[in-house]
């Protein structure tokens, strides 16, 4: 389970040219204001052509970490790395990435093209090029026929795409986003989702995402990296954080959980506090007293005398609480001095159960993940 | 699988210094800019406010030669004992009463003026602001002017009582008339920061009031007058301070009765030549200002 | 917002205020009103109506202390609006967007120029160059006088202040994320505020000139105290004129005075939408 280190987990799902150096690196980074440690020693490579989420909870120093890498914060300790190229104190505006903000922070006194062509002009590049880069940008996030109105005048979801246009058309190394979807509302949020995910397919640029929103990080990213009070806690692809989360805030940060606080008994062993031995996953350390954590959609409810298949877990408890889900049922077990949350896909099965019956609930250990706090 | 805390074979080094040295390197070029760029405007206010506001305090206990010149280096407190003369405080007591009576009023009458203004809609709103805008831009002297056509024995006031038979009014040269010209000249600022904090005042809550059995009144007097105590605070301030200094009002529409402070300064600088008592006047006035203005700040915030 | 029924105070309420606004309304515009009729009366008895004529505006072109003050005041408060704008915007930027020493102190004295009386601040001008002055004649033997310099120097002292809380409060409005997405489309700092940062608090800039403007011209406590022979301006000339009485004159001169004023609102309110 312990990670050999951050640099190999998990092979980036597609790489830019073979062999090329990680997009982003940062190393030990720490960023301090006054007595407040924002980000605590973050040590993170991110792939080139990848879409990357920084996720956690506000103020847990996700933006920060964005920031620093924008250049708009230095790190107090610590080296930022673009494409091999030492980034750290460099000022924002010779960094080869852009910022789409969370304010979306369109200057209101420009036209929407004058928006977009603005980075362009700072540097300086000729009227021509200028004209035809803005023109191609603004097909590329179509808004044809919006360019001389005023961010003012257009509505949430165009000003976000007004914001992601300014940014493309510099055509950065890296694509640096701050919630960029937090302002609009759920309808329309899920929609820029798909197409956020599929502009960074279609440009290939590295896209590094900030937000709080589990599900969207789920989604949208090739990998995660889960923040929390300024650390990073776990790097891994979207199926690699639900399904085998590392630590105690990592699980329950995202999706519904179970915890199960249990002693390792043997190496593929451990007994559950105050009650019967379990299998697990197969890497603990006789001896320790941890948590398992298993989803509630992993397990599956049972007649206390149907048999259990080979390898799997069963604990007997009493059905406590049903609701009703629509496409699912939610279900309540007390076991001993454990109470498990089980969700049900078809409601058939379970439907024989009445509040109060013996039941027994099943899983298999590989669904379930001991953590290391 | 997991990545956690840092491995400790990767030990953080920067090529050019660690990020705290420069980072504080940028610091200190930042403050250079900044103290750059006040400079000008704090030299300026250096030499021609502060200094002149130490001036003062220095005269303020100089002495006053049978002529009428100010001796420097006779050095006394006497222009600060004779602050407690009768007669002055006779001053200074007509200045409080006045400027208070008029700060009252401008809040009886602009607190409902500012409510019906902050609760039309947006359109109105705005019109309805402009005809306030008009008159606080409008000159001071000409808006107290005004007041002295108006007021004066062949005015329309004194006309109107004429012709009904009560004879004229003689309103002028009064602290009636002098209480009109505050009011007139100050009531905007009053108006605008009251305007400014209902108008920002979420009126859900007063619906929330009435809904927990609150009248009218009482969802008034527990919730909306709360809530825009800053900009009672804020135009209570603005109207005062000026009004207890005020000068152009009182000289233009009060008489010799009516002398306010601002009047009673000039008059030591202009006739009376007696510098010293001129300054130690000022400055104790000045510091009541600020005591009044730092009150405000505490209570009410920078609005405005 | 206009209310909703579950906000809206009763029937006779609702009446008093409405009735409250509109002699508020009486109050502030029948003295003007009356006023600027009264300019146009032919009479010299200002009470008595006596048909209207342009008589009074033609004396007050003909009357050379009114135009000599008119000329003073227009210099005066030119120059004064001009500076004290560079410089309180110079102080706004300083004081909103940088730390440095002094900081603190630098703050609070921008503010007491504000809170000040007038009266206070007249006195300590007239000291002030009083014993300047006094201090060049023993150093150089050059005597100086008071005039439009000293009437322009002090203007500037009070003005600063008022065009740096004008400008600072539009700066400290002005979302930190826009000058930073300058600085990440690769606008240095000097790019940056020219493109984004100054024309964003323009109106604000703008606002705190014409404030400056119209107190410059408002002024007549100050300049009174720092005017010499010869050079006052025109509310000061106007003061002394309306210390001695009700004139048909003045009444001209305070018509124009005022339509100077409303032309600066109509000035200040298309400058606010045009930034809108």
């Amino acid at each position: 389970m312990n990670a050999p280190d951050v640099a190999t987990t998990s092979a980036p799902p597609r790489q830019g040219q073979a062999g090329s150096s990680p997009a982003v690196e940062l190393v030990g980074v720490t960023k301090r204001f006054d007595d407040v440690i924002a980000v605590d020693n973050v040590n993170l490579r991110i792939n080139d052509g990848e879409f990357f989420s920084l996720l956690g909870p506000s103020g847990c120093g996700k933006t920060t970490t964005l920031r620093m890498i924008a250049g708009l914060e230095f790190p107090t300790h610590g080296s930022i790395r673009i494409h091999d190229e030492q980034m750290s104190l460099r000022p924002p505006n010779k960094r080869p990435v852009n910022t789409v903000f969370q304010s979306y922070a369109l200057f209101p006194h420009m036209s929407v093209r004058d928006n977009i062509a603005f980075g362009l002009q700072m540097k300086k590049v000729d009227r021509h090029t200028i004209g035809s880069r803005v023109t191609e940008a603004v097909q590329l996030v179509r808004l044809g026929g919006m360019e001389h109105r005023r961010p003012k005048q257009l509505s949430g979801g165009q000003q976000q795409r007004v914001a992601l246009a300014r940014a493309l058309v510099n055509h950065p190394q890296v694509l640096l986003l701050d919630e960029p979807l937090g302002a609009l509302d759920l309808k329309l949020r899920k929609a820029m989702q798909l197409e956020l995910k599929e502009l960074q397919e279609r440009v290939g640029i590295t896209f590094v995402y900030v937000t709080h929103d589990q599900e969207e990080a789920l989604t949208m990213s090739d990998r995660i990296g889960v923040m929390d009070d300024g650390r990073l806690l776990q790097v891994g692809t979207p199926e690699e954080i639900y399904e085998r989360p590392a630590t105690r805030m990592v699980a329950d940060f995202i999706g519904e959980t179970n915890f199960l606080p249990i002693v390792v008994t043997e190496l593929d062993r451990a007994r559950i506090e105050g009650g019967q031995e379990i299998i697990i996953g197969g890497d603990g350390t006789p001896g320790t007293k941890t948590t398992l954590t298993i989803r509630p959609e992993k397990m599956r409810i049972t007649a206390p005398r149907e048999p259990v298949p080979e390898g799997d877990n069963q604990l007997l408890g009493t059905l406590h609480r049903r609701v009703y889900l629509g496409n699912a049922l939610a279900l309540e077990v007390t076991a001993g001095a454990v109470r498990l949350r089980v969700r049900q896909g078809s409601a058939a099965q379970v439907h024989r159960f009445r509040d109060g019956d013996e039941v027994a609930v099943l899983w298999s250990p590989a669904d379930a993940a001991v953590l290391e706090d | 699988m997991s990545a956690p805390t840092a491995p400790p074979t990767l030990v953080p080094k920067l090529e050019d210094g660690t990020g705290e040295e420069l980072e504080h390197a940028a610091t200190r070029a930042d403050s250079r800019r900044g103290a750059l760029l006040a400079l000008p405007g704090f030299a300026y206010l250096f030499l021609f406010f502060a200094l002149p506001l130490g001036i003062v305090f220095v005269y303020s206990f100089a002495t006053r030669s049978s002529t009428g010149r100010t001796i420097l280096g006779q050095w006394s407190v006497d222009s600060y004992t004779r602050l407690i003369d009768p007669f002055v405080l006779q001053i200074a007591w007509r200045s409080f009463a006045l400027a208070a009576a008029a700060t009252a009023l401008c809040l009886l009458v602009g607190y409902p003026f500012a409510y019906y203004i902050a609760t039309r809609s947006p359109r109105v709103r705005g019109l309805l602001l402009v005809m306030v805008m008009i008159p606080f831009w409008s000159n001071f002297l000409v808006r107290t002017y005004a007041w002295r056509v108006i007021l004066g024995s062949d005015g329309p006031v004194s006309r109107l009582t004429e012709l009904v038979g009560i004879g004229q009014t003689r309103l002028m040269f009064t602290s009636t008339a002098v209480m009109i010209g505050l009011v007139y000249g100050y009531l905007p600022f009053m108006i605008l920061p009251l305007y400014a904090s209902i108008e920002r005042l979420d009126f859900s809550l007063v619906e929330a009031g009435r809904d927990l059995y609150a009248s009218g009144w009482e969802a008034f007097r527990r919730i909306t007058w709360p809530l825009s105590r800053a900009g009672v605070i804020a135009g209570s301030i603005l109207v005062f301070i000026p009004s207890f200094g005020a000068y152009v009002t009182p000289e233009i529409l009060g008489g010799s009765r009516t002398t306010m402070l601002g009047s009673f300064i000039v008059r030591q600088f202009l006739a009376a030549r007696d510098w010293p008592f001129g300054s130690s006047l000022s400055f104790v006035v000045m510091i009541a200002m600020l005591v009044a203005a730092l009150v405000y700040f505490r209570v009410g915030g920078k609005t405005l | 917002m206009s209310l909703r029924e579950g906000a809206q105070p009763g029937g006779t309420t609702r009446w008093a205020l409405s009735a409250n606004a509109w002699l508020v309304f009486g109050f502030f515009y029948l003295p003007i009103v009356l006023l600027v009729a009264l300019s146009f009366n032919d009479n010299r008895m200002v009470g008595v109506w006596g048909g209207a004529s342009l008589r009074w505006y033609r004396e007050m072109l003909g009357n050379a202390s009114v135009i000599a003050s008119l000329q003073n005041s227009l210099v005066v408060a030119g120059i004064s609006t001009v500076l004290s704008t560079v410089l309180g915007t110079a102080t706004a930027i300083a004081l909103e967007r940088f730390r440095f020493r002094g900081r603190a102190a630098f703050d609070g004295l921008v503010y007491l120029p504000v809170i000040i009386p007038d009266v206070t601040m007249a006195v300590m001008m007239l000291l002030f160059f009083a014993r300047a002055f006094a201090m060049v004649y023993e150093a150089t033997g050059t005597t100086l006088h008071l005039g439009i310099t000293t009437i322009t120097l002090s203007h500037i002292a009070f003005n600063i202040s008022f065009v740096a809380i004008v400008v600072r409060a539009r700066l400290a409005g002005l979302d930190p994320a826009l000058e930073e997405a300058a600085a990440d489309l690769y606008a240095d700092r000097r790019k940056t505020f020219r493109h984004v940062t100054l024309p964003l608090i323009m109106p604000g800039i703008l606002g705190g000139a014409l404030l400056a403007l119209t107190l410059s011209l408002d002024d007549v406590v100050i300049t009174s105290f720092v005017a010499g022979p010869g050079s006052t301006t025109l509310p000061v000339y106007v003061f002394g004129l309306v210390r001695r009485g009700v004139t048909p004159l003045i009444n001209a001169v305070s018509t124009v005075m005022l339509a100077a004023s409303m032309l600066l609102v109509l000035f200040s309110l298309l400058v606010q939408r045009r930034s809108q």
